[in-house]
């Protein structure tokens, strides 16, 4: 019994390797690229960089160059923060609201968020896109309002599924200590909620972080997010400078990493909830 | 000062759901009145009302001389303990004391005394530090309390607040609790199930029964004179025996007919010569059905052979089980005797204890 | 009372989002809807021409349709090949192995890259295998296929994954020792316990699954651009490029938008009703 179960165990490690190795490959490929020279990149892709094909840092600089990239890092990180931050202070605003106070009008309203969650983007690019430049939210800071529009829907609901776990009679003691709805919003509920708000938070920089399209079609003729700056390197077919652009593969993918690394027990947790929820 | 007055209170829920109609209650300053009756009778949502949690649909309610129907609860002068705790569990128990303090702004300084003040008093000082969850449930049970005292309102509102412990430290803060009440010197309301914390901790109790006063009394008085059969079955454990018996007059005799026994009743009882070629409903307490052996031949008994269906054994005594006139009779006996089940045994109902009620109003007549 | 202590406050807890949701959402949605029955190339310019561009998407070219059954085809295998290999993972990586942590961490990984970055790097890895043969991604339309397959499997298994390994933990220790005891076999305990606790997981991912793939556009647009020709488009890429790539068409490409709206509902709407009668069960 014993030795089988080890035996099984090897073969199951065998398997899992394949797969960590498949994982990780590509990641590790686009990093070996990034150093070689852009036309040793299309002949060769698969074969370490040596004294002929490396080029040092070249590709970094030459991509850092054309694209902005330090700038597209700035944008996606300045639009990420504050759309995750203006989203969670919002609809956990608005969903403790819902949860609370239910008549016909929360309850379309709440059916109205739920209903915003299966709707493609597609439905919706082009007279959003135009709204927004009408009314001048065309922007990094009016993009922050598009996205808590955009984020509601997941966030209302999954606050709300929360709050109605949570007993009123906390709040009820709260309102008999003398606390305004405001007071008791602040100091009782939302630090109750906080379990929640990191998986919205969590889920909404997951999707925000790497928004291509949106971003592209608000903003994108002034402002570059990473993935706009990533897919503008890649120009018309053929003409594209391959080296720059697996660096700035290399450079989109550290940020998530580390994102990832430092805070991979909530994000897993977060994804579990949101899924499970959703 | 503050008495609290209900006068005709009514509460609609949407939907049209009456869950109090028409309430009437007076509750003195400086009372402890305790609210009992099974769920949904309405008490809990009666001392919401007074709490300001639910709002009265018409009616006055009054805290002091204060009609408060449109008072916020925060403006009341009370504080309510709630079942669940309600604790802020963000909050270490310092800050759950405090938080309403804190609100009002009052001094920090004060604020420190008073809450240290509570917490020796409840012995939580150790604790304060703590966060709820930190905490066992008569630790929580004793926060709760905390948080109501520290803003020393005229009311103290409790809501159930030991049916989460166990046996053993309930019967500990029923306790402390009086105790409390004593040293407060303040109004205490208090809603429960169990008639055991009734009894025991009430100056008057409120039986409810689907949103209407069954009886408001003291604990002595709710036992010997309940007004209706729904006290007598619900105050005393355990329950009232109760039995539906014939009256009849002969000469200046009243004769009681049940279970194919006839018995004599004291003319004492006048009200019965009413009722006269009518039935009525005998109650009668476990404790005043007693065994014949250990009967000392008092007068006005009624008689019978019993056929024990189960007899358990309770420690000092033994409850003995058995069937007259179509319904089950508990009669307590003192444990040191000889009874089993499946036997007879001669009992003698004690009749000058007997309580009668009205078969169809089932008042007390 | 807190219903009406609190209603009061609308303005600050609601309103805020409530503006923002009606803007960038309701709004749009509403005026698309209506632009669906309008030739425009601007909003303002809008002309109602009623039904004209429900025609012409099906009768102006056949990109639609070859979409929508690419994106179909493309639905089915990719939901069935990342579903069966994530279960598979999450039943290995359950067992009481050491080391299962650091490769969980490891096949999460990917999904927290975005569709654009995954499509580049994909785009080379194929691109390099493939130029062993002399061609490249946008040679035949059954590269880009199985590309966007294996794109979407290593983006998705790893979060697929972890759902799956919370819903195997949550199959009762005490239930598998029962079984044990009964005797029974690893396939009998899987077939008899694992899988019917797990059902909801399955219901989640495959739900999860099946609309990612269908309303897939970033990874599309990056891997192949819909080449060769528009044959490997999407139906999401394809309502993008009637948009944006063809003056005048704007109205058919709010009318695709309109009918992909309504197929995704329509899959929402048959996944509500699943989970609600598997529940009454």
């Amino acid at each position: 019994m014993e030795k089988r179960t080890k035996r099984i165990d090897i073969i199951f490690y065998i398997i899992l390797t394949l797969f960590a190795v498949i994982f990780i490959a590509p990641v590790f490929i686009v990093l070996m690229n990034s150093f070689k020279g852009q036309f040793y990149i299309t002949d060769s892709p698969f074969s370490l960089p040596d004294a002929t094909t490396f080029v040092g840092l070249s590709n970094y600089v030459s991509g850092l160059r054309k694209t902005g990239f330090l700038s597209a890092f700035l944008y996606s990180l300045f639009i990420t923060v504050s759309s995750v931050a203006v989203i969670v202070f919002f609809t956990s605003m608005s969903a403790w609201y819902i949860s609370r106070v239910k008549n016909a009008f929360t309850r379309t309203l709440y059916f109205a968020f739920i209903f915003s969650m299966i709707v493609p983007f597609q439905m919706v690019m082009f007279s959003m896109s135009k709204i927004a430049n009408a009314m001048r939210l065309d922007n990094p800071i009016g993009i922050i309002f598009i996205y808590l529009g955009f984020g509601a829907g997941l966030s209302v609901f999954l606050f709300s599924g929360f709050v109605s776990g949570i007993p009123k009679e906390v709040e009820e003691a709260a309102m008999i200590d003398g606390a305004t709805p405001v007071q008791m919003y602040f100091r009782v509920v939302f630090p109750m909620m906080k379990p929640i708000a990191i998986t919205v938070a969590i889920l909404n920089s997951m999707w925000i972080w790497n928004d291509y399209l949106l971003p592209y079609l608000v903003i994108g003729n002034k402002y570059k997010t990473i993935p706009i700056a990533v897919q503008y390197l890649q120009g018309g077919y053929g003409s594209r400078d391959m080296g720059a652009l697996m660096a700035m593969l290399v450079l989109s993918i550290i940020p998530v990493v580390i994102f990832y690394l430092t805070c991979q027990k909530y994000i897993i947790k977060g994804v579990v909830a949101g899924a499970v929820k959703g | 000062m503050a008495g609290i007055r209900l006068s005709n209170i009514n509460k609609t829920f949407p939907g049209n759901v009456t869950v109090i109609d028409g309430l009437d209650l007076e509750i003195k300053d400086r009372e402890f009145v305790i609210l009992v009756g099974p769920s949904g009778c309405g008490k809990s949502t009666t001392l919401r009302m007074i709490a300001g949690l639910e709002s009265v649909t018409s009616g006055d309610l009054y805290i002091g001389d204060r009609r408060v129907n449109d008072i916020a609860p925060k403006d009341r002068d009370i504080a309510m303990v709630f079942q669940s705790y309600a604790l802020y569990p963000h909050m270490s128990v310092y800050d759950n004391l405090a938080f309403g303090l804190k609100l009002r702004k009052v001094p920090k300084e004060e604020i420190d005394k008073k809450v240290r003040e509570a917490a020796k008093m409840l012995d939580i000082e150790k604790y304060l530090e703590r966060k709820p969850r930190a905490l066992s449930g008569g630790q929580r049970q004793r926060v709760a309390l905390g948080r109501a005292m520290v803003r020393s309102p005229q009311v103290f509102l409790l809501d159930e607040p030991l049916s989460n412990l166990d046996a053993k430290l309930r019967g500990e803060m029923r306790t402390s609790i009086s105790r409390l009440h004593k040293t407060l010197g303040v109004t205490f309301v208090y809603v429960t199930h169990d008639q055991v914390e009734a009894m025991t901790m009430a100056d008057r109790i409120v039986v409810m029964k689907d949103g209407v006063i069954q009886q408001y009394d003291t604990p002595k008085n709710l036992y010997h004179y309940p007004a209706n059969t729904f006290v007598a079955g619900f105050i005393g454990s355990p329950r009232m025996n109760l039995f539906k018996a014939q009256v009849q007059r002969t000469q200046n005799k009243i004769i009681l007919k049940a279970g194919g026994s006839s018995f004599e009743i004291s003319s004492k009882n006048k009200a019965l010569n009413e009722y006269a070629g009518k039935a009525v409903l005998v109650g009668i307490r476990p404790e005043d059905i007693h065994a014949e052996e250990f009967y000392m031949g008092l007068e006005n008994t009624l008689k019978l052979k019993a056929d024990i269906d189960l007899a358990e054994m309770m420690g000092a005594e033994l409850y003995v089980y058995f069937d007259f006139a179509g319904e089950r009779m508990i009669a307590r006996v003192p444990s040191r005797m000889n009874v089993e089940s499946s036997r007879t045994l001669d009992v003698a109902f004690d009749l000058n204890k007997a309580h009668f009620f009205d078969a169809e109003t089932t008042k007390r007549i | 009372m807190i219903k009406k202590y609190v209603g009061k406050y609308f303005p600050i807890f609601l309103l805020p989002t409530l503006i923002a949701f009606f803007v960038s959402f309701v709004a749009p949605f509403v005026i698309g809807m209506y632009l669906s029955f309008c030739e425009f190339t601007t909003v303002s310019n809008a002309r109602f021409v009623g039904l004209e561009n429900y025609v012409k998407v099906f009768s102006s070219s056949t990109d639609f349709l070859n979409a929508l059954w690419f994106t179909v085809k493309f639905t089915v295998v990719s939901v069935i090949a990342v579903n069966v290999l994530a279960f598979l993972l999450a039943l290995i990586l359950t067992r009481p192995m050491k080391g299962t942590n650091a490769f969980r961490t490891g096949f999460f990984m990917p999904n927290l890259i975005g569709g654009i970055v995954l499509g580049y790097i994909w785009q080379i890895i194929i691109n390099g295998v493939l130029g062993y043969f002399g061609v490249d991604i946008t040679y035949a339309a059954k590269y880009g296929f199985w590309g966007l397959v294996i794109l979407t499997c290593w983006q998705q298994i790893g979060y697929m994954m972890i759902i799956y390994i919370a819903g195997i933990q949550n199959v009762p220790g005490d239930m598998l020792e029962a079984a044990d005891i009964d005797g029974a076999t690893y396939f009998q305990k899987l077939r008899y316990i694992i899988l019917p606790t797990v059902s909801s997981s399955v219901a989640i991912c495959t739900f999860l699954t099946l609309t990612n793939s269908f309303k897939l556009f970033d990874q599309n647009l990056a891997l192949t651009g819909g080449a060769p020709g528009k044959e490997t488009a999407m139906l999401a890429l394809d309502i993008y490029k009637t948009f944006y790539n063809r003056v005048g068409y704007e109205g058919v490409g709010q009318a695709k938008a309109v009918i992909f709206f309504i197929i995704v509902a329509l899959i929402a709407l048959v996944q509500q009703y699943v989970t609600r009668t598997r529940e009454d069960l």
